[in-house]
């Protein structure tokens, strides 16, 4: 009885179909060499832009060919370093067919955010944020609006414009960093006020020595809060250029 | 005027007092010390005998150290727009 059941189960769950002549099998193999990780380069493209609304003008915008405005392009300027081996920061002054193409769409995503850079020191922030700086700006007092000009990424939901990689510094050429034009956004902070971390006290003694000498110390941070967070869009920033 | 640049690859720990002195009387204190000599046969000399340590590099003017530390310092990536107390002015 055990056998018989299980033989019908076989029967009704395994199916088996007949396959028809080899000479009608299709020539393909069934095998494949396609990756089907969700690596960048896999999605293709319709699924990556998938949450992404674009609308027809946009469309159209984008597949116009390009048309450079008189003096878009300057040339890339070659900076007359001031000393041998000074670190390089150079930051962008061209309108690349990429951002010609791809700024209107960054610029249609409505939240922003900005990778800045005070001191060389990276911070990535939105509109709204509260950036507690590890140091005290001596210059800045609370109350004070501080522009922000160095950036390296600027970013929303889907896209992301970066600037190139620095380059580690060599025998032959200093430290090269790479931002963002300046003329692409507007970032706003303005100084909220200055915490300290609570006071520590250092005991400084030698051996075989009863006085200790008691160090105290406060460090004081700068607080910005970034209240400006704007990303200019395609005809603003060729404005920029015909400004120059 | 050229200048020897020379910057100190290797630590000098170990080898002979004289090797160390040279390290000495050519100011190369740690590593990565970078100091700049006028380029005349007697600091070539004393290049030759560390040169296995040290890497140069002939420019064409000398820095000191803060010239150097200036030269290393990053863009502040901010400027002052408006000053908290510019609304305390009078307007003009």
């Amino acid at each position: 009885m055990a056998l018989l059941g299980q033989t019908l189960r076989r029967g009704l769950f395994e199916t088996r179909p007949t396959l028809p002549p080899t000479f009608l099998l299709p020539f393909r193999a069934g095998l494949t060499t396609i990756s089907y990780s969700l690596e960048t380069g896999n999605v293709p493209e319709p699924l990556i832009q998938s949450g992404h609304r674009i609308s027809a003008d946009l469309k159209e915008k984008i597949q116009s060919p390009p048309q450079f405005p008189k003096g878009t392009l300057p040339p890339a300027p070659s900076a007359a370093k001031p000393t041998h081996h000074a670190r390089e920061d150079q930051v962008s002054r061209q309108l690349t067919p990429n951002i010609r193409q791809l700024l209107p769409l960054l610029h249609s995503q409505s939240a922003h955010y900005l990778t800045i850079h005070i001191h060389g020191r990276p911070y990535l922030v939105t509109q709204g944020d509260t950036v507690r700086l590890p140091f005290l700006m001596p210059d800045a007092k609370p109350g004070d609006i501080l522009r922000l000009n160095r950036v390296t990424h600027i970013g929303s939901r889907d896209y992301t414009l970066k600037a190139p990689e620095a380059e580690k510094g060599t025998r032959d050429h200093g430290k090269r960093v790479f931002y963002l034009d300046e003329r692409l956004f507007v970032c706003r902070a303005a100084v909220v006020g200055i915490e300290s971390e609570p006071m520590r006290v250092m005991e400084k003694t030698k051996r075989r020595q009863r006085h200790v000498k008691h160090v105290k110390s406060i460090l004081k941070y700068t607080v910005l809060r970034i209240s400006e967070v704007e990303v200019k869009s395609l005809e603003e920033y060729e404005k920029e250029f015909a400004k120059n | 005027m050229p200048y020897f640049r020379i910057t100190l690859m290797r630590s000098g720990i170990g080898l002979p007092e004289k090797t160390q002195g040279v390290l000495k009387a050519l100011g190369l204190r740690k590593r990565m010390t970078t100091v700049y000599h006028p380029v005349t046969s007697s600091v070539a000399g004393q290049i030759m005998r560390i040169k296995e340590l040290v890497d140069v590099k002939e420019v064409g003017t000398a820095l000191n150290k803060k010239q150097m530390r200036e030269a290393r310092r990053p863009a502040p990536g901010y400027y002052v727009e408006r000053r908290g107390t510019a609304e305390l002015e009078p307007p003009q």
